[in-house]
């Protein structure tokens, strides 16, 4: 056959491909008689309400630090089975074990590659693994020693992927297996102790794991069969970021580019629930990440503006607004006041590897009248308890501030 | 050696030829390979087109999801609703037909039911009828939890009782007539003294110290 007669081939296999995609969307679509908020209502169910007390932020875990602004971003994080100890790992190139309920950090462990993407902790809280731009998944023993420069050292790479590694996951109960995704389109299962790539594990219990992708799809897959994927969902109309399972195990969550969230079922493939905000313009906010809370009645959605946003599965509306994150970009110029007659103090002084910024330290100078004024050259502020902790993008001195902040003080 | 001339005029004159192409080998399996991807896709749509057949449809589901979220508790989601005490009262109130609530209840219940009025009059001290300052009976308040009526009714219950161990309260107090001028909550003008003096916590005469400032 010659390429022509194959080139035609191949022409006439994709418009079959694409016309059975189109019967199969019909035929879905007669199956759909209803959604979950459908049901839902015509049973009556009725939406959850939270006092103003109800879902209140307990923690903060702040120390991310990095060179410059946008890439202190945390990327991934993991729980431990227990839920008592947190890994997050930031492109500062470092991955930072926490202790959940005491807020400490218990390790900080430096990568070999900055550019993570995604971490992931053993089930039994003894390894941490990370991924990202260097297409290795890196294994690190939390209880191994450190090198002389104090780092902890890496005990296993498991190199083989041709793209970044985005993300990765123990196999359930499983210190010795893994599953990573990468941008060269595969997914692998790892066996840890070997280094090598496996697709077969105990035939007895059937594995399934899914995975999200940039082109809009989501596969489930069945880890003993490599070739091809058991159920393959569509729906999404952007890359999809992020994918969780529903507590009941036979339902899935997804959060995509496209700004929606949906809600997927395993054995039919259906499309059960969209969670979409309803945007003026088409400049809806990508949905980078989701969860789910035990029962399954409340999704947890981040977005790429900040926002962070709780439905209610059942019902699919928006019931609560958890928490908003400032898009991590520099602020020049900050309008400060006094309060309460006041001055707000300013606490110590952070050196950045490429930017000195230096907080000038004031002492708190007891009571003035109240007055604002303009600041310039600050890069970022936040509250530290009631003081302000300002990042300067220009290195002021600190008697210059404190003749701007107490000019009738003369310090 | 005589060299014979070709008389053939039909046939073209020679001219020089393109070398031969090589086959593209790597082009054609490549485009192979895409096609048998396809058709391998055009398998899988079409299992999962006769799949769909015997698919139940997306109700079925929704009922597994809602009874699967309904029949779990959730820690986040609060389950006890703040009812006040006063509202769980008048709910099992209003299933007694006999009792006639016509008034409008000052606690701020947000029930539906009428409530009495209660008196909060600062100058009932005792719960015999009428309030003198507000003129509303003030025994009929006793069931509003919150006024302070029913706390000095609870409280004149205690304290009526012979026993002498149960605590006396403030509002229970005997003023003495011997300290008519005394009016420190604290002062106890017990027992009964032949002095007077001065009691530097309420600024007031008082015929015993107040137990309070001593």
């Amino acid at each position: 056959m010659s390429v022509a007669e194959l080139k035609e081939r191949h022409l006439a296999a994709a418009e079959t491909v694409n016309s059975l995609k189109d019967r199969l969307k019909q035929k879905r679509l007669l199956l759909l008689d209803t959604d979950v908020a459908g049901y839902a209502r015509s049973q009556g169910q009725t939406r959850v309400s939270f006092g103003p007390t109800d879902l209140v932020c307990c923690r903060t875990l702040q120390g991310h630090t990095g060179k410059v602004l946008f890439e202190s971003q945390v990327y991934s994080l993991d729980w431990t089975p227990e839920r008592n100890r947190i890994v997050s790992a930031s492109q500062d190139g470092r991955l930072i074990v926490w202790n959940a309920l005491t807020s400490q950090k218990t390790h900080a462990i430096k990568l070999p590659c900055a550019w993570v993407m995604t971490c992931a902790f053993s089930p039994s809280g003894q390894s941490v693994a990370c991924g990202g731009l260097d297409s290795m998944c890196s294994i690190f023993n939390l209880n191994s020693q450190t090198d002389k420069d104090g780092n902890l050292p890496v005990s296993r790479m498991l190199s083989g992927h041709k793209g970044y590694v985005s993300s990765c996951q123990y196999v359930p109960d499983e210190d010795t297996h893994l599953i990573t995704a990468s941008g060269d389109q595969t997914c692998v299962l790892w066996d840890i102790t070997t280094g090598l790539r496996t697709v077969s594990i105990n035939g007895s219990n059937s594995r399934m794991f899914i995975s999200g992708s940039c082109d809009s799809t989501v596969r489930l897959w069945d880890t003993r069969v490599a070739s091809r994927a058991s159920r393959t969902f569509h729906g999404h109309e952007g890359d999809v970021n992020s994918v969780k399972f529903f507590p009941d195990g036979y339902r899935f969550g997804t959060g995509s580019d496209d700004g929606t969230c949906r809600l997927f079922d395993i054995r039919t493939g259906h499309q059960l629930q969209e969670y979409n905000q309803q945007h003026v313009d088409n400049e809806a906010p990508h949905v980078t990440s989701i969860a789910f809370s035990t029962s399954g009645r409340l999704l947890f959605a981040g977005y790429t503006n900040g926002d962070c946003y709780v439905w209610d599965t059942l019902l699919a509306e928006k019931i609560r607004y958890a928490a908003q994150f400032q898009p991590v970009c520099p602020v020049n110029r900050l309008y400060w006041t006094w309060e309460n007659f006041k001055i707000l103090t300013v606490v110590g002084s952070a050196v950045w590897d490429c930017l000195l910024m230096v907080v000038p330290y004031v002492q708190e100078v007891g009571t003035q009248t109240s007055r604002s004024g303009l600041l310039e050259g600050i890069e970022e502020s936040t509250e530290v308890g009631d003081r302000f902790l300002w990042k300067m993008s220009v290195v002021i001195s600190p008697s210059k501030f404190l003749d701007f902040v107490c000019p009738s003080y003369g310090l | 050696m005589v060299a014979s001339k070709s008389n053939d005029s039909s046939l073209p004159p020679p001219q020089p030829r393109s070398p031969p192409q090589f086959p593209d080998l790597y082009g054609k399996r490549r485009e192979l390979a895409r096609v048998q991807m396809l058709q391998r896709e055009i398998g899988f749509l079409d299992e999962e087109l006769k799949s769909l057949e015997s698919i139940p449809p997306a109700s079925r589901s929704c009922k597994e999801v809602v009874d699967f979220v309904t029949g779990n508790v959730d820690p986040l989601i609060p389950t006890i609703k703040k009812t006040r005490r006063s509202r769980r009262f008048w709910k099992w109130l209003c299933g007694v037909c006999c009792f006639d609530v016509s008034w409008i209840c000052c606690c701020g219940c947000s029930c539906d039911l009428s409530m009495p009025r209660c008196c909060d009059c600062l100058t009932c001290n005792s719960c015999s009828n009428p309030c003198q300052n507000c003129g509303i009976p003030a025994c009929q308040c006793f069931p509003c939890f919150s006024s302070k009526c029913f706390k000095k009714w609870k409280c004149s219950l205690k304290c009526r009782s012979s026993c002498c161990c149960m605590p006396k309260h403030s509002c229970c107090m005997p003023k003495h007539s011997c300290c008519p001028t005394c009016s420190c909550t604290r002062c106890t003008c017990y027992p009964k003294c032949p002095n007077l003096n001065i009691c530097s916590c309420c600024h007031k005469s008082c015929c015993f110290p107040c137990y309070y400032c001593m």
